[in-house]
């Protein structure tokens, strides 16, 4: 008896041992995991707040910019006379704004198309000139991925009814649209459609004779 | 002598109170990680629901505020959540200096799941079309 028992005492035996590290490893285990998925998680949540702040931040500029149109005019070198610079189809605008996202000082030329990524937006300062040209040489922005874009545009017939349509040429034209409408759809169905409505103040509806250049040429 | 006398106690194995305190104690680290990815997702969610409304409701009124220069517009917001209902008119001025051509109305942007309402006021034209 008195032999035997200082042995067991000296020590494990091999099977606590390994039942021990066993049962710590299970343990470490599950919390490791634990802490993974959440740690995991939280980054995927914050990707997907991340993407929503920027479709709202999206929304809320194109939205600011519309408000800002601004009947920006320049002289047809062909015709000499003088044009508002708005072109509006029902898949791309283009348009000359008082806002600019960068807070720059001065004008700002904006065009707003559908890629196959999604939304893409150019942004050129806007002088006295027609910014089409600069327009075209710049390289757009992905501004709304997986997103595509419509536009509408108000419209007052002679029976004073107002209507949308989807086009609007401000060169022939020689105004801008009382409002306009955006719609940006997106391409899955999980993610839901994103709509602006901009009115144009009435005083910025500033109505140019047309070609009263070659008028005063005469 | 006493001291092997512990020993003997101790090396037996752990006893089930151990165990169990050892369990409660990873299931309740587990169960507040688990409560961590719960809430973060609920804010998430809460956040980008937010979010997506407040565009609603703002692309809603500037849709109403088009009343303010015209009388009549083409319906076209796709989403209808938010719905615009016009209510009275604002009591004219007793005394007038001029007769009038626009006049306050009242209205209001309802969302009925979710038992909300914006009133707000916008100029309408009084003129009568033939």
């Amino acid at each position: 008896m008195f032999v035997n028992k200082p042995d067991r005492l000296n020590g494990f035996t091999l099977i606590e041992v390994i039942l021990a590290l066993a049962l710590t490893t299970l343990l470490l285990g599950l919390l490791s995991t634990g802490v993974y998925i959440v740690a995991e998680d939280w980054n995927r949540n914050t990707d997907v707040l991340d993407e929503s702040l920027d479709e709202a931040l999206v929304v809320l500029q194109v939205d600011r910019a519309l408000h800002g149109v601004l009947a920006h005019s320049y002289t047809n070198l062909q015709t000499l006379s003088r044009q508002i610079y708005f072109i509006g189809e029902d898949d791309e605008l283009s348009f000359v704004s008082t806002v600019s996202p960068q807070r720059e000082a001065g004008l700002t030329a904006w065009n707003l198309s559908n890629d196959a990524e999604g939304v893409y937006v150019k942004l050129v300062p806007a002088y006295a000139d027609n910014p089409q040209e600069r327009l075209d040489d710049s390289e757009g922005t992905l501004l709304l991925p997986n997103y595509s874009v419509e536009f509408r545009y108000l419209y007052e017939d002679a029976a004073e009814s107002h209507q949308w349509i989807d086009e609007w040429r401000g060169e022939e034209l020689q105004q801008l649209p009382f409002a306009i409408y955006v719609r940006f759809e997106p391409d899955d169905n999980d993610d839901e459609v994103l709509e602006i409505v901009a009115p144009i103040k009435a005083y910025r509806h500033r109505q140019i004779t047309p070609n009263s250049g070659r008028i005063q040429s005469l | 002598m006493t001291k092997p006398e512990q020993h003997k106690r101790r090396s037996q194995g752990f006893t089930l109170l151990e165990v169990i305190v050892a369990l409660a104690i990873t299931g309740f680290i587990l169960g507040s990680l688990f409560t961590l990815v719960a809430g973060s997702k609920q804010v998430t969610w809460r956040a980008e629901d937010s979010l997506l409304r407040a565009t609603r409701i703002r692309a809603a009124t500037n849709f109403a505020l088009l009343h303010n220069e015209f009388d009549e517009v083409e319906e076209i917001l796709v989403n209808d959540d938010y719905r615009i209902e016009a209510l009275e008119r604002v009591e004219p001025p007793a005394r007038k200096t001029q007769p009038q051509i626009m006049a306050l109305q009242n209205y209001q942007i309802v969302n009925d799941e979710r038992q909300e309402q914006y009133t707000a006021s916008r100029w309408i034209q009084l003129y009568v079309r033939e």
